[in-house]
C-alpha cells in the first residue's frame, strides 16, 4: 500500500470519528432524533473501521517479525484497551449522578471517551483478529483457512444485526449467530501448530504471554458487558460492542488453548530445536565446499561447527602426518577450539594405548560416556582435565584414515546415538572438503611448478649460442635437447684472437634444475676464462680451480674445449672427463681422447698432473664431432645403447654432406634406433666441418 | 630397463656392496643410503662390486665422489672391482682410474685392505 493511500485512509478515519464526537455532543446539547442521520453515523463509522483495517493490514503485513513477539505486542495492546476500559468504568460510574442526569460538560467528556475507546478496541480488535489468523495459518492444513473465514462472517453478521435499524424482531437471529460465532471460536482454537515449531526459550515466552492474554482477555470481556464500558460502547456504535466481545472470547479461549497446548510442547521442545540444528548443520556443510580455497578456513568451520552439530562443549581437528609400524600414529592438530593443545595431548595419549589407535583399529567412532570411570581412559583423571565424555570420529578416505575429529562435552554420557550419526556423516563430509582443499593446492602448486620451470627453459635456451659463428672456412651445426625441462649440457663458441675458434662442449653431472645452475655457472666461467687463457689445457686448469670449491661433492663437470686455428689449419684439443672428440678424415675416424679427470672432482695437482693436450692437423672436408655421453648412451626399448660404433659409422656416411644435414643424420639414427622410447639424457651435437681455406 | 640391485655382505673385516642394473638419477639414491649407513657405523673398509652393473650414468659416479673424502679421513677407502669393460670405459672418460682403485677381482681388493691392516699393526 502506498504512503499516500495510508495517509488518507487515516486521516479520512479520524475525520469521520471527529465528526461523530461533535454530532455526539450536539445531540446531548440539543435533544434531536433524527433516523437517518443516526443511520448515516453509523454507516460512517462502519466504513471507518473498515479503512483502519485495511491500514493495519497493510503495516501488519510490511513488518513481519517472530510469533512470540508478535503475542507480545498483542499482550502489550491488550494491557492498554484494559487500562482504557477500566478508565471508562470509573468515569462512567463517577459522572452518571444517582438521578441518572448529565450535565452538558460531562456529556462532552463521556463523549469523547466513548469515541476514543470505541476507537483503541476497534483498533485493537482487529488487530487480535489479524494475529489470530498468522497464528492459524502458519502450518495450514485443508479447512483451516475455511474455518477461520466462517468465523469472520458469522461474527460480521452477528454484529450487524444489532446495528439499531435492524428490527428488533431479529433478535433472536442475533443469539443464534452469536452461538455460532462461539462454536467457530472452539473450532479454531484446536489450531495451535505454530507452537510446535518454536525453540524451547520461544516456547517459554510464549507461555508466559499466553496466559497473561488469556487473564487480559477474560477481564475485557468482562468489563465490556458492563454496565459503564457497555455503555459507552453503545453510544458509540452499537455492533461494536459485539464485535469486540466475541473477539476477546476468541482471544481468551485461544491463548487459554495456546497456554495448555505450549505446556505440553515444552517436553520436545529440545528434540525439536536438535532436529533444527541439525537442519541447520547439513546447510552449513554446504559451506565446507566453498572453503576449500583456504584450508585454515576451512579447518575452523569444521571445528566450530562440530561444536554446533553435537552441541559440545570443545573440538578439535587432527590430520594424520605419518603412521607407524607399531599403529602409532603422529598427527597434527590443525584447529582446536574451547581446548588447549597441551590438554590435548593429555586426553589422546597414555602411556599403553592412544585414544586413536582404538579409532583407527574399529575405523568407527569412539565413545566414551564417562572418562573418568573408563578403562581406556584412566590416565586422564590424574592430569585433572575437565571432561566428562568424548566422542571421536576417523576421517577416512578411500579405506585409509587421514585424521580424526573430536568432541568433549563437560558432564558424562553427553553424547548419544544420535550425536554418533551426525558426527559420522560430519567426518565423511569433512573428509572430502579436506581431500578436495589438498587436491586444488597439489594443482595450484603444480602449475606454478610448471611455469616456473617453463620460465626456466626459455633462460636456458638463451644460454646456448643464438647463432652459429659464421666462416668461409668452417660449416657448423650444433643441437642441444634437455630430457627433462632443463639439463646440464652446454656447448658455446668463442672467437679468439689471431682468427682463432673456441669450440667448447660440457656436461654437468645429475640431471634437472641443479645441473642448470652449474651449467650457467660453467658458461659464466668459460665465457671468462677463453678470453685471457690461451690454450685448451689452460683453461680447463683454472676452471677446475673454480669449481672444485663451489661444486658439491656428487657434482662433477666434463668439458672438452678445442681451439680451431683457422690460418694453421690446426685443432688444438684438451678433455676433462669429457667423451672423446671424433675425428673424421677421409675414410678413417679417429677418437680424440687426450686424458684429463672431471672438473671438480680433484684438486688442482692431481688434475695438472693428469691433463694432456692433444693437436691435430686438419684436412679439407675433415669432420670434428663434439657431443654429450646422452648421444651414445640412447637406449632402445631393450636398454641397448646406440653406443660409438654406430655413431662413428652414422658420421662417415654421411661425410659428404654438410654439416647441417651430417647433424640431421645422426639424430635420425639415433631415432631410428632409440624408436618410441623418448631421450633418456640431455643430449648435444657439435658437428664443425671443415672446408680449408678456399684454394681448392 | 632392468631394475636396479644392492646387497651388502661383510666378511673379513671389509663390506662389499654388490650392484646390480643399472645406476642412475633414479637409483643413485638407493647406493647413498647403503654408503651413508656404512659410515654412521664407522665401516670405512669398502668394497664396491661392479659385476652385474650393467650401466652407470654421471649420477651415479657422483654417488662415490660424495662419499670418499669422508672414508679417507678416515683412513678408509672405496675399491671398485669386477667392472664390465663398458662400465671401465665410463669410469675412464671421467679420469677415475686416477682418483680410485679399481681392481679386477674382490678379491683382491679385500687382500689390499687385510694388508693395510697389517701394516698399521
Amino acid at each position: 500500500m502506498s504512503r499516500l493511500k495510508k495517509i488518507l485512509y487515516v486521516t479520512a478515519s479520524l475525520v469521520v470519528f471527529v465528526t461523530v464526537f461533535i454530532l455526539d455532543v450536539i445531540r446531548h446539547a440539543v435533544s434531536f432524533d433524527l433516523d437517518g442521520i443516526l443511520y448515516i453515523r453509523e454507516g460512517a463509522i462502519v466504513c471507518a473501521l473498515f479503512l483502519l483495517y485495511l491500514y493495519i493490514r497493510a503495516a501488519h503485513a510490511e513488518r513481519p517479525s517472530g510469533i512470540p513477539k508478535n503475542i507480545g505486542k498483542l499482550l502489550i495492546y491488550s494491557l492498554l484497551v484494559l487500562f482504557l476500559a477500566s478508565l471508562v468504568s470509573f468515569v462512567g460510574r463517577g459522572t452518571t449522578a444517582p438521578d441518572g442526569t448529565i450535565t452538558p460538560p460531562q456529556a462532552a467528556l463521556t463523549s469523547l471517551l466513548s469515541v476514543v475507546f470505541g476507537v483503541v478496541l476497534g483498533l485493537f480488535s482487529i488487530s487480535v483478529l489479524l494475529t489470530i489468523k498468522d497464528l492459524l495459518l502458519h502450518k495450514r492444513r485443508k479447512g483451516t483457512k475455511r474455518n477461520f473465514i466462517i468465523y469472520v462472517v458469522v461474527l460480521l453478521l452477528s454484529s450487524l444485526t444489532v446495528l439499531p435499524l435492524i428490527p428488533a424482531e431479529l433478535s433472536v437471529i442475533s443469539s443464534i449467530l452469536f452461538a455460532v460465532a462461539v462454536v467457530m471460536i472452539v473450532v479454531n482454537s484446536f489450531k495451535q501448530n505454530w507452537i510446535v515449531y518454536l525453540s524451547r526459550r520461544e516456547k517459554l515466552y510464549s507461555i508466559v504471554y499466553s496466559a497473561l492474554l488469556f487473564l487480559t482477555f477474560i477481564g475485557l470481556s468482562l468489563l465490556i458487558t458492563q454496565h459503564p464500558v457497555a455503555r459507552a460502547l453503545d453510544t458509540f456504535h452499537l455492533p461494536l460492542r459485539n464485535f469486540a466481545q466475541l473477539n476477546a472470547i476468541f482471544g481468551a479461549v485461544y491463548f487459554g488453548m495456546a497456554f495448555i497446548s505450549t505446556l505440553f510442547h515444552l517436553p520436545t521442545a529440545e528434540v525439536y530445536e536438535r532436529k533444527q540444528s541439525e537442519l541447520t548443520s547439513l546447510h552449513n556443510l554446504s559451506r565446507l565446499v566453498t572453503q576449500v580455497f583456504d584450508f585454515s578456513d576451512l579447518v575452523n568451520t569444521v571445528t566450530a561447527m562440530t561444536l554446533e552439530v553435537v552441541g559440545a562443549r570443545s573440538a578439535w581437528l587432527e590430520l594424520i602426518r605419518e603412521r607407524g609400524t607399531n599403529g602409532q600414529v603422529a598427527v597434527d592438530v590443525v584447529s582446536n577450539r574451547n581446548i588447549s593443545p597441551e590438554q590435548i595431548e593429555l586426553i589422546t595419549a597414555s602411556e599403553e594405548s592412544s585414544l586413536r589407535k582404538y579409532v583407527l583399529d574399529s575405523k568407527r567412532a569412539l565413545l566414551i560416556d564417562d572418562i573418568r570411570n573408563d578403562r581406556r581412559t584412566k590416565h586422564i583423571t590424574k592430569s585433572g582435565v575437565t571432561v566428562g565424555s568424548l566422542l571421536s570420529v576417523p576421517l577416512v578416505s578411500h579405506g585409509e584414515p587421514i585424521g580424526f575429529l573430536h568432541a568433549t562435552k563437560d558432564f558424562e554420557f553427553g553424547f548419544d546415538q544420535d550425536d554418533i550419526d551426525v558426527m559420522t556423516t560430519f567426518a565423511d563430509h569433512v573428509t572430502i572438503a579436506i581431500e578436495n582443499s589438498k587436491l586444488i593446492a597439489k594443482s595450484l602448486e603444480r602449475e606454478r611448478y610448471q611455469q616456473e620451470m617453463m620460465v626456466a627453459q626459455q633462460m636456458q635456451k638463451r644460454l646456448l649460442p643464438q647463432r652459429l659463428p659464421k666462416h668461409p672456412s668452417l660449416q657448423i651445426a650444433a643441437v642441444s635437447e634437455p630430457s627433462l625441462e632443463v639439463g646440464g649440457d652446454y656447448y658455446d663458441f668463442v672467437q679468439l684472437k689471431g682468427d682463432r675458434l673456441g669450440v667448447v662442449v660440457g656436461d654437468v653431472s645429475g640431471k634437472g634444475v641443479s645441473a642448470a645452475f652449474y651449467m650457467a655457472e660453467v658458461k659464466g666461467i668459460f665465457q671468462s676464462l677463453s678470453k685471457i687463457c690461451d690454450s685448451p689445457r689452460e683453461l680447463l686448469l683454472r676452471a677446475n680451480q673454480s669449481l672444485v670449491e663451489s661444486l658439491e661433492h656428487k657434482a662433477f663437470i666434463s668439458l672438452l674445449y678445442g681451439i680451431i686455428d683457422i690460418p694453421k689449419g690446426t685443432l688444438t684439443l684438451a678433455r676433462a672427463g669429457h667423451c672423446p672428440m671424433i675425428h673424421v678424415s677421409g675414410l678413417h675416424a679417429q677418437m680424440i681422447r687426450p686424458t684429463g679427470i672431471g672438473l671438480g672432482l680433484t684438486h688442482e695437482q692431481i688434475f695438472e698432473e693428469t691433463i694432456q693436450e692433444a693437436e691435430i692437423q686438419l684436412q679439407k672436408d675433415d669432420l670434428c664431432i663434439f657431443y654429450t655421453d646422452g648421444l651414445n648412451e640412447s637406449r632402445n626399448a631393450e636398454g641397448e645403447e646406440f653406443g660409438f660404433e654406430r655413431l662413428v659409422q652414422a658420421a662417415l656416411g654421411a661425410r659428404f654432406l654438410s654439416a647441417e644435414q651430417i647433424k640431421e643424420t645422426i639424430l635420425t639414427e639415433i631415432r631410428n634406433h632409440t624408436g618410441d622410447s623418448a631421450y633418456g639424457d640431455d643430449m648435444t651435437l657439435v658437428v664443425i666441418k671443415w672446408l680449408g681455406h678456399g684454394e681448392g | 630397463m632392468s631394475e636396479f640391485k644392492i646387497q651388502h655382505r661383510t666378511g673379513e673385516g671389509v663390506n662389499v656392496i654388490d650392484l646390480k642394473g643399472y645406476l642412475d638419477a633414479h637409483t643413485a639414491p638407493e647406493l647413498e643410503n647403503v654408503l651413508q649407513k656404512l659410515i654412521e657405523e664407522k665401516k670405512f673398509n669398502i668394497v664396491v662390486n661392479c659385476k652385474d652393473l650393467s650401466y652407470i650414468s654421471s649420477a651415479g659416479l657422483g654417488v662415490f665422489m660424495a662419499y670418499i673424502e669422508d672414508v679417507r679421513k678416515n683412513r678408509g677407502d672405496i675399491k671398485l672391482t669386477n667392472m664390465s669393460p663398458k662400465v671401465y670405459n665410463v669410469f675412464d672418460l671421467l679420469g677415475f682410474p686416477i682418483l680410485y682403485e679399481i681392481y679386477k677381482d674382490e678379491q683382491d681388493a679385500i687382500k689390499k685392505f687385510q694388508d693395510a691392516r697389517s701394516v698399521q699393526n
